[in-house]
């Protein structure tokens, strides 16, 4: 028997009954299809409904932090902080050109402490310019593993928390990345970007919440170079 | 439960074994690979009155291998030879004997061709499907295909060697 023969052969005898929850699926599908509806609708603000998600906290809030576990590393702030509290930011701070009245969205990099993981040192923050010009911290999220600067997408900032105004879904990427482009229910949704002005190699980028309701979990994402070549 | 409901049931009775074990053979990592077919069912209900008379296979199918392709670039873990899942059916030493080699000859590959070999042999799908589905080009798949090929060849040796070698 050929290697490639008993490699078909061998993926198909190993595999095992399944112990997914159909009722867990299908509740949180269900949640998924309404959120779709909201964002599709132009509701802004979305409450409590929620698929698995990144493990994010959200920070400068009111209400307790939101915390869920994910396959995937998660993200968490190393040291959640109290309401209005603000981080200073490393490098300089990316308007978004989203206001919410006198208030500007702006994602910008601050210094992160993560226990053990010492080359895990910046998080980035969706936070909010205010009137005065001081910056208030709505959202952090940085790698839980690895090192901050490995190539590719790193942790993906999704508002779950319900609070106003939801942080756009954002993230960066290290790398060449001309155009970042997430897909959610079979539809493309193209991302804003802004290169870090202390690393160019890292790309910042966020969603318009008219285009992708903050929230909504992205079905998929690419980065692509100058030749269109997915990174 | 409605009619659609009930159609959903029976496609994830059927289809979420294939769903993780692919992702397993993806990933290696069990948890991972339930928490990653989990989310393409969650998502393939949430769109189920639009696909259920299409290909909801193949839209199950595209949620997962993007899910998981969205990790790539992140460290993978290795695959976990002493943590084998229970064995429930046929001959459990032929079993363990089998996963044991398919681990050690996946564990040789690295993600994107762990993902064409997965796409192309598991799932049986043709390589222009598989590059529409990782969103590279045919010359991609041939080449990654060919080279993960290869490593599988001596893998598979160094295993067998080290199975007859074991007491």
């Amino acid at each position: 028997m050929s290697e490639l023969q008993r490699l078909r052969d061998a993926m198909r005898v190993t595999e095992q009954p399944s112990t997914l929850d159909l009722a867990a699926i299908m509740r949180d599908g269900r949640r998924l299809r309404q959120r779709r509806r909201i964002g599709r609708t132009g509701g802004a603000t979305l409450a409590a409904s929620l698929v698995a998600a990144v493990a994010v906290v959200a920070v400068g809030r009111d209400g307790p932090p939101v915390v869920e576990h994910h396959p995937r590393p998660a993200a968490v702030a190393p040291t959640p902080t109290a309401t209005s509290e603000s981080r200073k930011p490393v490098g300089a701070v990316v308007d978004t050109g989203i206001h919410y009245g006198a208030e500007q969205r702006v994602y910008y990099f601050v210094a992160v402490d993560v226990p053990g993981l010492p080359k895990v040192t910046i998080g980035l923050a969706g936070g909010r310019r205010l009137p005065s010009g001081a910056l208030t911290t709505d959202y952090l999220v940085n790698d839980v593993e690895g090192t901050d600067r490995s190539a590719g997408f790193h942790e993906i900032g999704r508002d779950e928390s319900g609070a106003t105004p939801a942080v756009p879904t954002f993230g960066y990427f290290v790398g060449p990345a001309q155009r970042i482009v997430g897909t959610v229910d079979g539809r493309n949704v193209k991302a804003q970007l802004a290169r870090w002005s202390e690393d160019p190699q890292v790309v910042i980028f966020w969603f318009d919440p008219a285009e992708l309701a903050p929230g909504v979990p992205l079905d998929g994402i690419v980065a692509r170079d100058k030749l269109d070549r997915r990174l | 439960m409605t009619a659609g409901d009930a159609e959903f049931v029976e496609f994830a009775r059927a289809a979420s074994a294939r769903l993780v074990h692919a992702a397993f053979l993806m990933t290696g990592d069990h948890h991972r690979a339930e928490d990653a077919a989990q989310t393409a069912l969650v998502r393939t209900y949430a769109s189920w009155s639009r696909i259920r008379e299409g290909d909801a296979y193949g839209y199950a199918r595209s949620v997962l291998v993007n899910h998981l392709v969205d990790g790539w670039r992140r460290p993978i873990r290795e695959y976990p030879t002493e943590d084998l899942p229970e064995q429930h059916r046929g001959d459990v030493a032929d079993e363990v004997t089998t996963r044991r080699w398919l681990v050690a000859v996946l564990g040789a590959l690295s993600p994107r061709e762990r993902a064409i070999v997965v796409l192309r042999y598991y799932f049986d799908l043709a390589e222009a499907k598989v590059a529409e589905e990782l969103g590279v080009s045919l010359g991609t798949v041939k080449s990654t295909s060919s080279r993960a090929l290869e490593k599988l060849r001596a893998a598979g040796i160094r295993a067998r060697e080290t199975q007859e070698t074991r007491p």
